[in-house]
């Protein structure tokens, strides 16, 4: 296996280890998704699947396409990326452009993302170029298998880990690391973090104001088993949370790390004699104009949010609004065993995955 | 290569003299599978767990002339051994007889074969008046054997390429403090271990090496055994995928019900050593009462020995 010479990009895949509180440490990444992003093409590139500059096809609105369109400008390849019109904006279609990548944007007039448009155009445009490299995060593998750094870096700095805290939206992330501190230390408390309207841990998918973390498809690098507890976060209460990280620890971060770091921190203060790691996958630069400016968020229905932010327990699964911070003991359970949680696969009892 | 002494420009070379030199033992290892180097490239590697108290024993008379002859007779590893460290260090072509004397049991990982090899290149140096640097005795151990154990290293943590004899890390101090429970697994017959193929890892065994090797560091750095004994535990249950021990759940069961800090085994040998922690009080009590169990339960040849465990006296 011969790695290819762009090392200088792991820089922005190595996450520091943080301390943010007397049990509570991040693992701070630049650009999280770069991790697996450069794992699926190595892998890809070792077995074949993808040939010295060929061509990559993904629908990805978010930091998964600017890792691909990173490592396609450095690598040579080809690369497409399915969108839809509600998820970018003109600034990161400049960015993904810059490095060459190819946008394909389908109109979204009801903000739901598209998923189902977008799938569409990406298998024609496989039809159109079969030999064309689709490394689908929500499903391929090696997403999960990349987080296995994360796992080294955390444990080289902390040692016994006892909770991981963290947003989903593939499930590669949460998943794959708790996969790997879990054969280490098999009493590891696993909480992730959703957020409402999305399907992920059983809501009725919707249109959703926080970005970076949920999903309206189900994927498979979800594993609902791994997960003791689960928290929704409303985009209201995660936008705060991330002014509040900014104010007080100096992180400018996007919207996910603030949802995963609220929930940390609350996590952390009452379990004191516990090790707690969240992860916070990236940077808040594109949120300059919207969660970091005042007056978008007084523009906001419900802005500002109750303080200080406690989350009300749940029994079931139940719907919640941008406001709501809930969380339910979820014990590993999967979602067809969990009361009041949504399926999209309800005529095909059992499915508890949409490939 | 250019010798040593040929750099030294001027100087006459001292003749040989008689020399002696010695290696531990080992007790399988702490750690292995595969790591990234710094090449990016993956290795086959381990941590090797040193046994101090058995060692071998080599002596070597040289002569100006003809081949290298062993006592016992066709120990031709640690002949290659000798005639490698002759050429290393300028006397290609010299001869001499080389005497080995061995504590070390053969065969079921103790590493008997690469303590003779590295005693007989401490033995060859110390004839030529010199010493050797631990990377050098460690890659002439690899290239007189095929494959070679980190006991050039001594007690020092490294992870180590076996069949490269080079150090992947050093992990920058030495191993914690450890007791171990020695058990040699129902096959009490010996294994020539460089007969073995190597095991295969899958890709998700791969991945799983890293956070090993994260922890293994923490658990250096900290000089803490109970991290120690994760690792080792869960390198163990790795390698039982791919050469099963017998009795290995046996031994995981004993490790478990008397509270240590976990289980390693010598990966292609027989060996299996229940890790405890080498700070505790009452260690050597806990140590006897597990060797005195382990016999009961059919494990004939338990016995204990400390690594770094200071003032700890074992029965």
């Amino acid at each position: 296996m011969t790695r290819p010479r762009d090392d200088f990009l792991s820089a922005h895949e190595t996450p520091r280890i943080l301390r943010l509180g007397p049990n509570l440490h991040a693992a701070c990444f630049a650009l999280m998704k770069l991790l697996p992003a450069r794992f699926m093409l190595d892998r890809a590139e070792e077995d074949g699947r993808l040939a010295p500059g060929g061509h990559i096809v993904e629908t990805s609105s978010g930091t998964f396409g600017l890792a691909l369109a990173l490592l396609a400008a450095v690598r040579g390849y080809g690369l497409t990326l399915v969108t839809a019109s509600s998820l970018v904006d003109a600034a990161f279609v400049r960015r993904l452009e810059q490095l060459g990548a190819r946008l394909l944007v389908v109109e979204d007039r009801a903000g739901s993302g598209a998923q189902a448009e977008r799938l569409a155009r990406l298998r024609a445009l496989l039809a159109e170029q079969p030999e064309a490299f689709w490394p689908r995060q929500y499903d391929n593998p090696d997403n999960a298998l990349s987080y296995a750094r994360l796992a080294e870096l955390a444990l080289g700095a902390l040692g016994r880990i006892d909770c991981l805290v963290g947003g989903v939206g593939s499930g590669g992330s949460l998943c794959g690391t708790a996969r790997v501190l879990r054969c280490l230390f098999p009493a590891l408390r696993v909480v992730a973090v959703d957020t409402h309207r999305s399907c992920l841990f059983g809501h009725r998918p919707g249109p959703r104001l926080l970005r970076g973390l949920g999903n309206s498809i189900l994927p498979a690098n979800l594993e609902h088993g791994l997960v003791d507890e689960l928290h929704w976060v409303g985009a209201l209460p995660a936008f705060a949370a991330t002014r509040r990280l900014y104010r007080s620890q100096g992180l400018y971060r996007g919207p996910s790390s603030g949802a995963a770091w609220l929930v940390a921190d609350w996590w952390a203060r009452h379990n004191p004699g516990a090790s707690v790691l969240v992860i916070l996958p990236d940077e808040g630069h594109r949120y300059r104009d919207s969660l970091y400016d005042d007056a978008w968020l007084a523009g906001l229905k419900g802005w500002p949010p109750a303080e200080p932010p406690e989350p009300v327990a749940l029994g079931r699964v139940r719907p919640g609004g941008e406001g709501d911070w809930t969380f339910l003991e979820w014990g590993g359970r999967s979602l067809s065993a969990v009361p009041g949680a949504w399926r999209r696969h309800r005529r095909r009892p059992g499915a508890d995955q949409a490939g | 290569m250019p010798s040593p002494n040929d750099a030294i420009a001027g100087t006459s070379r001292p003749p040989l003299a008689v020399g002696t030199g010695t290696a531990m033992a080992h007790h399988g290892e702490l750690l292995q599978g595969v790591f990234e180097g710094a090449d990016g490239r993956l290795h086959r590697g381990l941590v090797t767990l040193p046994l101090p108290s058995l060692r071998a024993r080599a002596t070597f008379w040289p002569r100006r002339l003809g081949a290298i002859a062993t006592r016992p007779a066709r120990r031709s590893k640690a002949a290659r051994a000798a005639a490698l460290a002759l050429a290393h260090l300028g006397f290609s072509g010299h001869g001499g007889e080389l005497t080995l004397e061995s504590e070390i049991p053969l065969g079921h990982g103790y590493g008997s074969s690469t303590a003779d090899v590295i005693a007989t290149l401490r033995a060859v140096a110390a004839a030529a008046g010199t010493s050797l640097r631990r990377a050098t005795t460690a890659r002439l151990a690899a290239a007189a054997e095929g494959a070679s154990d980190a006991i050039a290293y001594g007690t020092q943590a490294v992870l180590f390429a076996q069949r490269e004899g080079r150090m992947l890390e050093l992990l920058g101090a030495e191993l914690p403090p450890l007791v171990v429970v020695s058990l040699v697994s129902g096959q009490e017959r010996a294994v020539d271990t460089l007969a073995l193929a190597p095991a295969r890892y899958d890709s998700g065994e791969i991945e799983f090496f890293r956070a090993l090797r994260g922890l293994l560091r923490c658990a250096v750095e900290r000089q803490d055994p109970w991290l120690l004994g994760r690792v080792a535990t869960a390198s163990a249950r790795i390698g039982q995928r791919h050469l099963p021990k017998p009795r290995f759940e046996h031994a995981l069961g004993l490790a478990r019900e008397h509270g240590t800090c976990g289980l390693q085994v010598s990966h292609s040998g027989s060996l299996m050593g229940i890790l405890l922690d080498g700070r505790g009080q009452d260690v050597a009590a806990q140590a006897a009462a597990l060797v005195h169990e382990a016999r009961r339960a059919g494990f004939g040849r338990a016995a204990s020995f400390a690594l770094g465990a200071e003032g700890v006296r074992l029965a």
